[in-house]
């Protein structure tokens, strides 16, 4: 077990987004998270390194780093909160004044005060391995939506960190891009990463997850292994939603 | 100082037309370069200092740094430059706190540059997308250093036209500082002409020499703006 999460609720104002969510994620597995838009699943995986701070709620790791979000959180346990987790989002949120590899040593030189060459040396094997060694020196204005996406993801693991976070990591992307982004996915599964993936591709979440959780109004309404969340949901409200990503028309 | 008076013995009442033009450039020139240049130089980068102090205050989530911040720019965008300068050079000595044209002039464009280049910077931070916090953040960044190494550079791409407007605005107005006894370059221009009485050929000049200081600015700010543009997100 990697992380446990206890009795999570977040509002914002009024208006109450996530209600008592519990869940576990193991080490090595990769949760995906599915669900209509408005269902607060990007919400929950932004609570998972604090960009949203929840109003309630535990967190235990399995290194016993916990932190109970009832009281006030202190900012250094935030920080190693973050530290713990990569981020991938939406809208990529490259450094558009930096290069791909500048953008890549960005934390490993500056937060977490590595020597340069080493880490320059590293962040060029992370590109190689996103398919992207040669586009090193370009900026992000400069590469197409897939090879910023991939970008973003080699940033996220130049951290060095435990859990890596997917906020809908394909869906700015024009259809053709998202083989090439899912694709190196794929491979960070095959390298067991533990991964939480929010995401609108159900084949996808069907391929590489070890668990899929359905929500819906901040709650989680189903979770489990992908052949049954997928393909013989229990609850009406899953059957209703696959029914409507399936056929469209 | 020697040269001001100097300069004006080769000015004299009989002196019109072309003789005139050519013999008041050369000190009307050297008032710009002892003066008007450095006052509105030190101005600006003192300026642009505190302004960005401001803007980091007002962006506080403290009320106790947005206050004093909110209360200085109000004052100063609310009262007329003339005002600030009168206030500094003839004001304080009612408070015997005496100082000289030149500091007094510094310090009143100083203030006045950060009230309004504060604004500017603020709007600047803002107009950076929350992603961008969000993704420094996401890489371990505190609050300090997101602002040093992602936002503050992007917002200074943002700022450049309009803090750019801001020095060139500069640049006229120490013509106000003529007012407390600084020899710029118009207050020259004021002492030739209460020599010739030729008021419209040496205001005109006047006029001439902050245009082309102005022209020449504009061209450097294009320069800079091109420069910038290459990466900016889309």
């Amino acid at each position: 077990m990697y992380l446990t999460v206890n009795g999570l609720t977040k509002s914002f104002g009024e208006l109450e987004v996530l209600k008592d969510i519990n869940l576990t994620i193991e080490k090595g597995k990769v949760l995906s998270i599915i669900g209509p838009s408005g269902s607060g699943k990007t919400t929950l995986l932004r609570c998972l390194n604090a960009l949203e701070q929840p109003n309630e709620g535990t967190f235990s790791f399995h290194d016993s780093f916990n932190l109970d979000f009832s009281n006030k959180i202190h900012k250094r346990d935030v920080l190693k909160l973050r530290r713990k987790s990569g981020m991938v989002f939406q809208s990529y949120n490259l450094f558009p004044h930096k290069t791909a590899l500048e953008n890549v040593t960005e934390g490993p030189i500056i937060v977490q005060k590595g020597k340069k060459e080493e880490e320059q040396n590293r962040a060029i094997e992370l590109l190689t391995k996103v398919g992207l060694k040669d586009k090193a020196n370009l900026y992000p204005n400069q590469l197409s939506g897939g090879q910023q996406q991939r970008v973003g993801i080699a940033r996220a693991l130049a951290i060095k960190p435990e859990l890596m976070l997917f906020d809908e990591p394909t869906s700015a992307l024009d259809p053709e891009l998202i083989g090439e982004v899912l694709s190196v996915i794929k491979d960070l599964v095959k390298e067991n990463w533990t991964m939480v993936v929010v995401t609108h591709e159900l084949q996808f979440a069907d391929q590489v997850s070890d668990e899929v959780l359905f929500m819906d109004e901040g709650y989680i309404v189903e979770q489990g292994p992908p052949s049954q969340v997928l393909k013989e949901p229990k609850e009406e409200r899953t059957k209703q939603f696959l029914k409507r990503i399936l056929n469209p028309a | 100082m020697f040269l001001p008076s100097n300069m004006l013995f080769t000015i004299d009442a009989t002196m019109g037309g072309w003789e005139l033009f050519k013999n008041s450039l050369l000190p009307m020139i050297l008032g710009g370069i002892q003066y008007t240049i450095p006052l509105t130089l030190i101005a600006f980068t003192v300026g642009l200092l505190f302004a960005l102090l401001l803007a980091i205050m007002r962006l506080s989530k403290s009320a106790f740094l947005r206050a004093p911040s909110i209360a200085i720019v109000s004052a100063v965008r609310g009262t007329p430059l003339l005002v600030q300068l009168f206030i500094v050079f003839y004001g304080l000595p009612s408070l015997d706190v005496t100082i000289d044209p030149f500091p007094s002039a510094v310090i009143a464009f100083s203030i006045n540059v950060a009230a309004y280049a504060s604004e500017i910077i603020r709007a600047s931070i803002l107009s950076i997308s929350k992603g961008q916090w969000e993704a420094a953040y996401t890489i371990g960044m505190t609050q300090n250093t997101a602002l040093r190494r992602i936002i503050l550079p992007q917002a200074t791409r943002v700022s450049v036209p309009p803090l750019s407007n801001t020095f060139i605005s500069l640049v006229k107005d120490t013509s106000l500082a003529s007012l407390i006894l600084v020899t710029e370059l118009f207050r020259k221009a004021q002492e030739i002409a209460a020599v010739t009485y030729d008021f419209m050929l040496i205001y005109i000049e006047a006029a001439f020499l902050y245009w082309v200081v102005c022209f020449l600015l504009s061209l450097v700010q294009q320069a800079i703006e091109t420069r910038l543009e290459r990466h900016i997100s889309s």
